[in-house]
């Protein structure tokens, strides 16, 4: 007899669920935030080692492409924050019904647009962009 | 383990189409995994193109058609075709839920059906169960007690009590929720899932258990328990409506609250 083969999972389940989704894009922007503290530890070395670091370094953060970066982190920020916030909610043992759940889904969604685009509009306005 | 691939002997090749009876019009193609453990090969996806009418009303009728009219040879479990016993429970579309209360009209033109996911395969739709109902087993699902009992009535119980129970010990033990779970998929081998916790949790607050101490002692643990990351998958899918992911954050909030 053959050996049991194991069943399909992730190449057939629908992951456009607002569950699988939602945590999923967490998971991605933990790591994208995680993977971005190294700009910041680079832009704080450089302002350790002296004028001429920090000069160098603010001219590289200055680049479009830094902009684009620091942009994208602050999508990853803002979601991460709204996401964690729903589950500090959950951990309470609050909004855990299938209904509220698949409702906090599109909030934590939507806020993280106002978010992400409330920051980016402030930074922006005070030249930090 | 996080494994994202299929292993190599579970890989999915093309299989053979049914095609529909002449001058077919409204055409169903339901597209179902095969397995067949005696031929040595890989799973494959066969096609069986059913006119509308053929299909019946729920997708076990569609599948009970198939096996008595185009292959006698399908293989799946089924048995009350109406939700109580749990054994037909398949992915259908991609969302687990059971054959024989899911509409073939609310799916489409084209229904895609596998075994449930990230198990090992008998046959066919059929999965091997062996470690889910072993995880079932580790809860001790039953009364527990060390007071005698009342020697001429039933250890009694408030309406209140009761209704805490009510749900989590409506499940049917289908697993559904469990290997919908991507935590389950890739640790089935240490954490409980939903289902299994769902059953701890219906005994930990029944109020005529007196293990409740030593069963939290039993989850505390970081895999059994603590690898729920609260996906929301198990109840998203569960066909009687329950939710595992209540009982598994209940259970959470027991363990803290009971160290101050």
């Amino acid at each position: 007899m053959a050996e049991r083969p194991l069943s399909p999972h992730l190449s057939v389940y629908r992951m456009h669920r607002y569950t699988l989704l939602t945590s999923i894009l967490n998971r991605i922007t933990g790591l994208v935030l995680a993977a971005g503290l190294l700009l910041l530890v680079y832009w704080l070395m450089a302002a350790a080692s002296g004028p001429l670091a920090y000069a160098r370094a603010q001219a590289v953060l200055g680049l479009w492409v830094c902009k684009a970066v620091f942009l994208a982190l602050l999508a990853a920020f803002s979601y991460h924050l709204c996401a964690g916030v729903r589950h500090l909610v959950w951990d309470s043992g609050r909004g855990l019904e299938r209904e509220q759940s698949r409702l906090s889904a599109y909030a934590v969604l939507g806020a993280s647009v106002v978010l992400f685009v409330g920051l980016a509009c402030w930074m922006f306005q005070r030249g930090a962009l | 383990m996080t494994e994202f691939r299929l292993p190599a002997h579970s890989r999915i090749h093309t299989g053979v189409t049914h095609a529909a009876p002449e001058g077919a019009h409204d055409v169903r193609r339901v597209r179902i995994y095969r397995f067949d453990p005696d031929s040595g090969e890989n799973p494959r996806i066969d096609t069986f193109e059913l006119e509308a009418s053929e299909c019946g009303q729920m997708v076990l009728d569609a599948l009970i058609r198939i096996k008595s009219t185009r292959d006698a040879t399908l293989t799946f479990r089924r048995s009350c075709r109406e939700g109580i016993c749990g054994s037909c429970a398949m992915n259908i579309n991609g969302v687990n839920r059971l054959a024989c209360i899911t509409s073939v009209h609310d799916l489409g033109a084209q229904i895609r059906i596998y075994p449930l996911p990230h198990l090992p395969v008998v046959k066919d739709l059929v999965p091997d169960l062996t470690t889910f109902y072993a995880q079932y087993a580790s809860v001790k699902p039953w009364l527990t007690t060390q007071t005698p009992a009342p020697p001429d009535a039933e250890r009694l119980q408030s309406k209140a009590e009761q209704e805490k129970i009510d749900r989590p010990a409506a499940c049917i033990l289908c697993a559904c929720c469990s290997t919908a779970c991507p935590s389950y998929w890739w640790n089935s081998d240490r954490y409980l899932g939903p289902a299994a916790l769902l059953a701890a949790y219906r005994w930990i607050i029944d109020s005529r258990d007196e293990a409740t101490g030593e069963r939290l002692d039993a989850l505390e643990d970081p895999f059994k328990l603590y690898r729920c990351h609260t996906i929301m998958n198990c109840t998203d899918v569960c066909p009687k409506d329950l939710n595992p992911a209540k009982a598994i954050a209940e259970i959470k909030k027991m363990l803290v609250q009971r160290q101050s």
